[in-house]
């Protein structure tokens, strides 16, 4: 793939957190694409999404993103958003300051920071929402809350870590909106994990494949069950067919 | 076999609960009901008003001093990355298992040395003075704040660092904005803990400074010196404004830790 083209290259990188391995991780990122990691429960996904973040010195192998080894960057330099699973709000703050905690960092003026929290949250219908506190919100209201404070910086890559497995199908059909919607908008590319098949194919340009700690390959969504894939991902995807499709 | 085990095990908890009952509970009735008898004359007393004011303000000072480095400390400990930690861990910790009187003995033999010498001719005099009191609390219960701070600092949500970080927030700011606010009801405990201690602490003082009326004499100094003059009176009453301030402290502390994980529950 054209270095120009790249916005994010995960070169054969190797984590050993405890006794979990993840080995020889290798792939790339467009700039605004939607990239998939698919896996079973257990396969390191959440490991390898923190590592392409920086969270951990690998053992083996390196990330560039946007030119630069990751780990050069120091962590508040980098600019990338991310979402856990569990939304990972600050508990003592609103959700203003959730969301506004991105620019004050930034040392933005306080009345832009007005303005910018107003606009992202009319963006992602939370205006209601704003002198709330996390423990007072439901899954799906949080996850907004969290996407907003991770958008409003302008992030080239956005992280998501299984976004949609703690919510029901209605309000799961509204984020799918809603990460199209950020592509679209933002422009920035997105990496998510998920289990589920049917959210790579529906969101996903391109997904990867992990099992085991081994990363088994990348295909574009649409040849997901055709592409060339070893014998454990086939058995992985085709367990997953019959109970799916 | 296993039912045996575990009433067994039930029998044993029960008898040293009502064995802690009976000799602890009958021991702070005497100290008290014999306590707040002569309270009122003790407190106008001004050896025991000069014991009191020298120990809050030594356990003041110490608790201070002691909470401003092990805060730091306990935060690189828990949160930086570093082939040292290990070591510096086992070092911070070593004075928690040397009894006190031992910590004090280290301190009388250094602070005699020409280095103490030198300190006393600089205007600091240790041995022998208030400042030796400060010094003992100090070093007798950094370990313990160390432990306490880091535990506090370890129960924090280590993703909402990482969120904070890739915010924009610098280490700095993210102590600030997101790890101490998180554990701030259980620092705020380990604080009190600290004073409480500080207040109560005799051995490593008494090898120090030693124990001289109107001078080095703290609360728990003052008992010591009422018993062995055969005051009992006045031994009480200082016992009873000892166990006062020690059960109000436990009483805020376990409050506070109670009002922590309240807030930490919403992540459920």
């Amino acid at each position: 793939m054209d270095n120009k083209n790249t916005l994010l290259q995960v070169k054969d990188l190797t984590v050993k957190r405890g006794n979990f391995l993840l080995d020889h991780v290798s792939l790339s990122v467009r700039p605004r694409e939607i990239f998939a990691i698919l896996g079973s429960t257990g396969s390191g996904k959440t490991l390898l999404l923190e590592a392409i973040a920086g969270f951990y010195k690998p053992e083996k192998g390196e990330v560039i993103y946007c030119g630069l080894p990751l780990l050069e960057i120091p962590i508040f330099r980098r600019n990338i958003g991310y979402l856990y699973q569990d939304y990972s709000l600050f508990p003592h703050m609103t959700a203003y300051s959730n969301i506004a905690y991105g620019l004050k960092m930034q040392g933005v003026a306080k009345a832009e920071i007005h303005d910018r929290v107003n606009a992202i949250a009319g963006r992602f219908g939370i205006l209601h929402l704003l002198k709330q506190y996390p423990g007072t919100l439901s899954g799906g209201e949080q996850q907004r809350i969290a996407l907003a404070r991770a958008m409003i910086r302008h992030p080239a890559l956005l992280l998501l870590d299984e976004p949609f497995s703690a919510l029901d199908p209605m309000t799961r059909k509204d984020i799918y909106g809603i990460i199209l919607k950020i592509r679209e908008e933002f422009g920035c590319a997105i990496i998510f994990v998920t289990h589920d098949f049917t959210e790579a194919e529906i969101l996903a340009d391109k997904t990867g494949i992990l099992l085991h700690g081994r990363y088994r390959g990348t295909a574009d969504a649409k040849d997901l069950y055709t592409a060339p894939w070893d014998t454990d991902t086939m058995a992985f995807l085709n367990i997953k067919n019959k109970g799916d499709i | 076999m296993y039912k045996t085990h575990k009433t067994c095990f039930q029998v044993i908890c029960i008898l040293l609960t009502l064995l802690t009952v009976i000799l602890i509970g009958s021991n702070i009735l005497v100290i008290a009901v014999r306590g707040i008898r002569c309270l009122a004359d003790n407190m106008r007393d001004r050896e025991t008003l000069f014991a009191l004011w020298i120990s809050l303000k030594s356990s003041c000072i110490s608790t201070v001093l002691c909470f401003c480095l092990a805060v730091p400390a306990a935060y690189t400990l828990t949160k930086m990355q570093s082939v040292f930690h290990p070591f510096m861990e086992t070092m911070l910790e070593l004075t928690l298992s040397l009894p006190y009187i031992v910590i004090g003995l280290s301190l009388l033999i250094i602070f005699s040395s020409p280095f103490g010498k030198a300190l006393k001719k600089a205007g600091f005099p240790v041995i022998f003075s208030s400042n030796g009191i400060v010094l003992a609390q100090l070093v007798v219960n950094l370990p313990f704040a160390i432990k306490l701070v880091s535990t506090a600092f370890l129960s924090t949500d280590r993703k909402l660092e990482y969120v904070a970080g890739l915010l924009g927030a610098t280490p700095w700011k993210c102590m600030q904005t997101i790890v101490l606010p998180q554990c701030r009801n259980a620092l705020i405990s380990s604080l009190i803990l600290i004073w409480s201690r500080a207040l109560g602490e005799f051995g490593a003082t008494l090898m120090l400074v030693g124990i001289t009326r109107m001078k080095t004499e703290t609360l728990p100094a003052s008992i010591y010196l009422n018993v062995s003059v055969n005051n009992l009176d006045g031994a009480l009453s200082g016992a009873f404004i000892l166990m006062i301030i020690s059960a109000a402290s436990l009483c805020m502390a376990n409050y506070l830790t109670r009002s922590d994980k309240r807030l930490s529950r919403y992540h459920g």
